[in-house]
């Protein structure tokens, strides 16, 4: 399998992307943390994490003697580059400070100055 | 691919870590000169060129000259083409000047196949450190690769931010 189809098999099962999740909301957790965060026996999380560091998703430091769990964001941002390298740079740019806009209308009721900043870069 | 073990830094208690992983087909060498060549750094890193003599114990600032300062440090550690630590002080606004000053590890590992891999751990972060300061760094390892791999520049929306602004009037 190549690089790219081990990061999709990672991605493609909702408890990896639990883990990815809890990893986002704080990086670098120890296997007991994260086993405390889902409903699933320590051997089941242990696999997961193996699936994950084996697409590079996760990557692992030592800190004293716990082995932490951090996300690395790398692969995901390569098959992002792959393609939005290529085709509709502009139009991405505009679409993603759009959706930032109208989100930030949904927070604070009013669209926010990021706008004009996407649309003059 | 192929699981490789864990290599390198480790962390201290209480040390808020980020760590950024690649695998790219190069030798350490050529890794090494395109992290510490100044115009290398730049095709790959929003157009921002980095100057030192990378001695140990030298300093090193990242900036487009007359435009904009990005980052400034120490190289703590210089030890080609294998391991560099320095520190890092973001410049580039007041938001990321109060995050003051953080440590950068960049290791370099040859594995099988004629590649290398790359990580750099971003630490010494303050506990809820701005994203901001370490959240560069997906862009510019993705950058680093397809320019070793390929010879060509990213050019996703905002990789080339700073390219040619020093030539450019707006």
């Amino acid at each position: 399998m190549d690089e790219e189809d081990v990061v999709f098999r990672a991605l493609a099962a909702p408890t990896r992307r639990k883990l990815l999740d809890e990893l986002r909301r704080r990086d670098g957790q120890s296997l007991s943390q994260l086993e405390a965060k889902l409903p699933m026996s320590r051997f089941g999380v242990m696999k997961h994490l193996g699936v994950l560091e084996e697409a590079n998703l996760v990557v692992t430091r030592r800190r004293g003697r716990e082995k932490l769990h951090f996300l690395n964001p790398v692969p995901i941002r390569l098959i992002h580059d792959r393609w939005v390298s290529k085709y509709a740079e502009p139009l991405a740019a505009t679409l993603s400070g759009m959706k930032r806009d109208l989100e930030e209308e949904d927070e604070h009721g009013e669209v926010s100055r990021g706008r004009d900043r996407a649309v003059s870069r | 691919m192929e699981k490789f073990p864990e290599a390198g830094t480790v962390l201290y208690p209480g040390d808020t870590a980020a760590v950024f992983e690649i695998f790219i087909k190069t030798t350490p060498e050529r890794l090494w000169q395109a992290i510490t060549d100044r115009d290398l750094r730049a095709k790959y890193s929003f157009g921002v060129g980095t100057e030192s003599d990378w001695s140990e114990g030298s300093s090193y600032t990242s900036s487009v000259p007359g435009v904009i300062d990005i980052a400034e440090g120490e190289n703590l550690e210089v030890d080609p083409p294998r391991r560099l630590v320095q520190t890092f002080t973001a410049l580039w606004s007041d938001e990321v000047k109060d995050e003051g000053t953080s440590r950068v590890t960049w290791e370099i590992e040859p594995v099988g196949d004629e590649s290398c891999r790359l990580t750099v751990v971003h630490d010494q972060l303050k506990p809820s450190a701005n994203g901001q300061i370490y959240g560069g760094w997906p862009m510019i390892l993705s950058g680093l690769k397809t320019l070793l791999e390929t010879g060509e520049q990213l050019t996703t929306p905002g990789s080339l931010r700073y390219s040619g602004a020093a030539s450019a009037s707006d």
